[in-house]
Order: structure tokens, then C-alpha cells, then sequence
């Protein structure tokens, strides 16, 4: 599906959407990574994570907490997210790139997720989330 | 304006118990009629619902470069009673301790001429800046807990830096009550290289020259004139003060139900002071904001051995004026309603702005009061000032951190090209250099309100004065 920045002076706001809750998270990550390096390609790179928590809106926060401490310690990019979802259990294939200064220093580094507003909305078409990254 | 607001003084406004349900004290803040234009009512909001925490004392307050953030506004400032209160990680924000210092040089504008190029060219060799910056240093996890409960000292020793600057920063560089068991593997792991690296986004460090001298008094006594070649340094706790935010949150969010705490933004999850979730945040908090005052100093360092060896002048004739926090919790001791009384204040984008005898105020400033850096935007001045007696009466000894934002990034990127910018402000013989000229779009000064207007405010409203305005010569961009 899709996901696009809306306006906030501060921060980085951005609405997510996604067919079904598999597809939401992977699309927000895709957002956070679009945001903090900018283009990114499959470049043989591959890590896979594991989250479990008590409810949605939860999960989603630590799954995205979990991408920015593994992007920034493991100096990776990644531009796929392949999510298997079960209730509020995760697991995720990342793919990417090994992190390069002269291509991936146009975004911007996010500082972590923020609570405010985050709830995961059902529509008819699926789901959607607003997400505020603290930049 | 917006309403359901009144305006009490010429620039102190209140929101009154109601504005949104449940507020305990009603909120305060501080704003001239051309600021109010671009307040956003999600911040005076944000501001309101500060207002519902347990034990919050007398008000939510906001300084004049409020704006709309998550959890407390940017700007905010609360204080909490140490035992019916709580200490909230959106009170501080996600980089805990970010902060500002300034250090004089004994240049003049007129020395950088010819070298001014070469000069940012090497302070943005020896200071790593931007997304994945790594430090030069290498630490050790024993070192690092030594950081975290040292903070700047802990460089000092290591001849990153003289005694003297200890004593001119809040705290002395580094707060009591350190917990580094409080500070998990994760945040560890990300504070290990990153020791004296300046990190991403709206810190820099920036070359400056003292343009004008408002009180040639208090000037005289943090030791800066009017000609003064300066430098600035902006940033904070870098990845492992974001994660002991993330780690913490998470922590307290869980812990809501447990104390009985309803909420109406779960960004303000908190809990009592003295619970073991409470000292636990306050503990890797603490760890955080003094790895931050470490990391300016081994930054200061750097940049000090740069001045040094292009200028063929001495270290110790660069001398540290102070270095401020402007995202904390600390425990201070207040009046409150002429009673003395422990409480824990929060700062999120707001300064500590002590007056003059205050507790805590370097002794060779104990006149005047303490030293408060207010960072301007690129291109755009910074000021200089110091705290009062009125911002202790009115304000927990807080002022503003800086200019707030007025124009989104997103915004900023399609209006501005970076490009553009970079060339514009060499014309105006500001040189700019960052990774990438898009960095510079997202930082530019129209996205800023005018720092000068948000000084301005505080300084009429007495929560702190002006003592110098310093423009920029050059800045190093992360």
C-alpha cells in the first residue's frame, strides 16, 4: 500500500496504510527508513528480528524501535520488510544494504517513536496508523 | 489568538483549569502578540495536559518558543512534589541532556581572514557529524559506566579537557544518582562509538563572533567582549540517551495501570518518583545526561586543538563560559509559597536560568547569575544571557532553549534547496558545511521563528537578560 508525510512543524509525521496488519507494519517501516536515509536497494543484505507484545499499538512501536537500534548499530539500511504477524507476535525478514555515508546522508536520524496519537485504525479498505518520529 | 486562554500580563498568558478535563493547576505560559500568531493549539494542549499529572506544583508553565512536540509541548517546563509527584521521560524527550556550550577564543573576526575555509574544513574532519557517525575513541563498557557516572570529569582525567571547565558547567558536568545498571545492553551497545560525535539534525558546532554587548557588566564577568571570536556546541546523549527514553517508556507504559495513573497521551506514561520504575528512569537518565556532558567536552576538545594548532594559540586561552542543559529532570530545591521544598522540574527544550546567589551558580558568577546559552538557528544570531531572581519566583529557574520551529521539514525541502542556501549564507560570510545539502534545507533559519523575537520575550519578561548576541561565522552541520 502506501505511505506519505503530513505536515508537523516539529517532527516527522507520517500516515501508514496497509491491506492488512502484515502490510502495515512493513509499510512503516519502509516509511522510517525512507525518512532517515532516503533510496535504498536490495544489496544482499538480510537480518531477521522477532517482537512479541501485549497489544498492537505496542508492537508496533517496539518493531520500529528495534529497526532503529539495529540500523544504527549494525550500520545497515533496509528497504524490504517481510512481516509474519500472528495475533501480537512478530517476526520480520529485513533486506538492504551495508550503510554508505555518500548515499544514504540526505535524511534525517530519528531519535525514537513517539506515543502521542499512534493508534492503529481499521477502514474498509484496511488498516492505517499515524506515526510521529522524533527527529 | 486561540481561546479559552487569557492573557493575565502584557506577556504571560493562562490556561485555565478545563481547558482540558482532569487538569490539577492551571498552565502558564510566555509569548508576544507576533509569537502568539504562530502558536499551534496542540501545544497549548499538550501544555494542559502536563497539567493532570499527580503531584504537579503551582503550574504548567511554557516558555516563549513553546511549541506542539508530544508528551510536555517544546518548551515546557513542571515541576512535581518528591513524594505525591512523578518523573516523566516526555517531560525530557528523547535526547536526554541535549545541551549547548560556549567557549571564547581570545581571536578577533579579523584573524580568520584568509583561514576562515580551511578553519571549518578541519572542525568538520575532527568532529564526526551526521547519520552513522562513528567516534574516533575507542571505550570500554567499564569506561562507558565510568562516563555515565563522571560525565565530563571522566574526560577531564583523560586530558580532554582542564579542571576549569568542570566548574563552568551546570552541575559541574554531571548529575548525582548515576545508575548505569539502570541502562540496558541495547543503549550500551549504541553509546560505545559514539563518544564525541556530534549526531544528526539541529546540532552543530558553530564558530561565532561576540557582535554586540548588551551588559558590559555581566559580559565582564563570564568573560566575553565585543569582537570575541566564539564557538558554540550543540548536541546530546546520541543513540544510548535514546535508547534509555525508548527502554524506559516502554517500561513505565507498563506500569500505568499499577499506580493507578489515567492518562490522556500515553507519550506522558510516568510513575511516582520514589517507585522502583520512577528510579530506575531517573537512574538511566541521569547516565544518559552525563554522557552528554562528556560527549561536548571531548567535542570542545577536538575543536580547541583545531583552534590551537591553526592559530598558534593556547588551549587554556579558550575558555569554557558555561554549558547548559536543555532536556532534563532534576531534583532542586525551590520556594514554594515561601516555603523551601525539594521538587523534581522538569525541562523539555527549555534552560535552567538560575539568578543571581542561587544554589548551584559557579561561585565566580554568584553576581551576576548563571550563564544561559540560547542557540540561534544557522545563520541566524545566538544569545547569551543570565538568569534571575524572577525566573526562580516564576518559572523554577527556566527559560527558553532556543527559536522553535515554524515551517515542517517537509515543507522546508520543497521551498528551500539546500544548495541555494549554502551559497546564500557564503554570501553573507557564513560558511556552511554538512554531509549533504539537504540537511541544510531542513535547518534553514525561515524554519525557524526569529531566536531574536523568542529572546526578546524573555528577556521583558524578566525570566532571564540578555548579556551578548553572537552571529555565526561558520558552522559544521550533522
Amino acid at each position: 500500500m502506501s505511505f506519505e508525510e503530513l505536515e508537523h512543524t516539529a517532527d516527522v509525521l507520517m500516515r501508514v496504510r496497509g491491506a492488512d496488519l502484515a502490510e502495515l507494519f512493513a509499510e512503516a517501516g519502509r516509511a522510517m527508513f525512507h525518512v532517515m536515509y532516503g533510496p535504498c536497494e536490495e544489496r544482499g543484505v538480510e537480518r531477521r528480528i522477532e517482537i512479541e507484545a501485549e497489544n498492537l499499538e505496542s508492537l508496533l512501536i517496539d518493531y520500529l524501535s528495534e529497526l532503529l537500534f539495529v540500523t544504527e548499530v549494525e550500520n545497515t539500511v533496509f528497504c524490504t520488510f517481510d512481516v509474519d504477524l500472528r495475533g501480537t507476535r512478530l517476526s520480520a525478514v529485513l533486506r538492504g544494504e551495508p550503510f554508505d555515508p555518500a548515499r544514504h546522508s540526505a535524511g534525517a536520524l530519528i531519535k525514537g517513536i513517539s506515543y502521542f496519537g499512534l493508534e492503529i485504525v481499521k477502514e474498509e479498505e484496511g488498516y492505517v496508523v499515524e506515526i510521529i518520529f522524533d527527529i | 489568538m486561540l481561546t479559552g486562554i487569557n492573557k493575565i500580563g502584557d506577556l504571560e498568558w493562562e490556561v485555565p483549569i478545563g481547558y482540558v478535563p482532569d487538569m490539577r493547576v492551571p498552565g502558564r505560559f510566555f509569548l508576544s502578540r507576533r509569537l502568539a500568531e504562530t502558536l499551534e493549539e496542540g501545544a497549548v494542549r499538550q501544555l494542559a495536559n502536563v497539567a493532570t499529572l499527580p503531584g504537579i506544583v503551582k503550574h504548567s508553565l511554557a516558555m516563549p518558543d513553546i511549541h506542539w512536540g508530544y508528551g510536555f509541548p517544546i518548551g515546557g517546563v513542571a515541576a512535581f512534589d518528591m513524594t505525591e509527584g512523578v518523573i516523566s521521560p516526555g517531560g525530557v524527550g528523547f535526547d536526554i541532556n541535549c545541551g549547548v556550550r560556549l567557549i571564547t577564543t581570545p581571536l578577533i573576526e579579523a584573524d580568520l581572514a584568509g583561514k576562515k575555509r580551511e578553519l571549518i574544513e578541519r572542525l568538520f574532519d575532527a568532529v564526526p557529524t551526521g547519520v552513522g557517525a562513528k567516534s574516533a575513541m575507542r571505550i570500554s563498557n567499564k569506561d562507558l559506566s565510568a562516563v555515565m557516572v563522571d560525565g565530563a570529569r571522566w574526560a577531564v582525567e583523560r586530558g580532554l579537557g582542564t579542571e576549569v571547565d568542570l566548574v563552568r558547567c551546570e552541575g559541574e558536568g554531571a548529575m548525582p544518582g548515576a545508575d548505569p545498571d539502570a541502562v540496558s545492553a541495547k543503549a550500551r551497545q549504541r553509546g560505545l562509538p559514539q563518544l564525541g560525535t556530534l549526531g544528526a539534525g539541529n546540532h552543530f558546532l558553530e564558530v561565532q563572533v561576540a557582535r554586540e554587548i548588551v551588559d558590559p557588566e555581566a559580559a565582564k564577568a563570564f568573560g566575553i567582549a565585543e569582537g570575541q571570536v566564539c564557538f558554540m556546541v550543540h548536541c546530546g546523549s546520541r543513540g544510548l540517551g535514546h535508547q534509555v527514553a525508548t527502554d524506559h517508556l516502554r517500561t513505565l507504559e507498563g506500569a500505568l495501570p499499577k499506580y493507578g495513573i489515567r492518562l490522556p497521551d500515553r507519550q506522558l506514561a510516568c510513575a511516582p518518583i520514589d517507585s522502583p520504575e520512577g528510579r530506575a528512569y531517573y537512574g538511566g537518565m541521569v547516565s544518559a545526561a552525563n554522557y552528554a556532558w562528556a560527549n561536548r567536552q571531548v567535542i570542545m576538545h577536538e575543536a580547541r586543538k583545531v583552534f590551537a594548532h591553526l592559530f598558534g594559540i593556547d588551549y587554556d586561552e579558550m575558555r569554557l563560559i558555561y554549558d547548559v542543559a536543555h532536556n532534563v529532570a532534576k531534583f532542586e530545591r525551590h520556594d514554594v509559597d515561601g516555603v523551601s521544598m525539594e521538587v523534581c522540574v522538569h525541562r523539555k527544550g527549555a534552560t535552567r536560568a538560575f539568578g543571581p546567589g542561587a544554589e548551584g551558580v559557579p561561585r565566580q558568577y554568584a553576581a551576576v547569575g548563571q550563564p544561559v546559552i540560547i542557540p540561534g538557528s544557522m545563520g541566524t544570531s545566538s544569545y547569551l544571557l543570565h538568569g534571575t531572581t524572577a525566573a526562580m519566583q516564576k518559572t523554577w529557574g527556566s527559560t527558553c532553549h532556543g527559536a522553535g520551529r515554524v515551517l515542517s521539514r517537509s515543507k522546508a525541502k520543497k521551498e528551500i534547496r539546500g544548495k541555494e542556501l549554502r551559497e546564500r549564507l557564503a554570501g553573507e560570510g557564513i560558511l556552511v558545511r554538512a554531509h549533504s545539502d539537504s540537511v541544510l534545507a531542513e535547518e534553514a533559519p525561515d524554519v525557524y521563528k526569529p531566536s531574536g523575537e523568542v529572546v526578546r520575550v524573555v528577556h521583558e519578561a524578566g525570566l532571564s537578560k540578555i548579556v551578548a548576541r553572537l552571529d555565526p561565522l561558520g558552522v559544521i552541520k550533522g
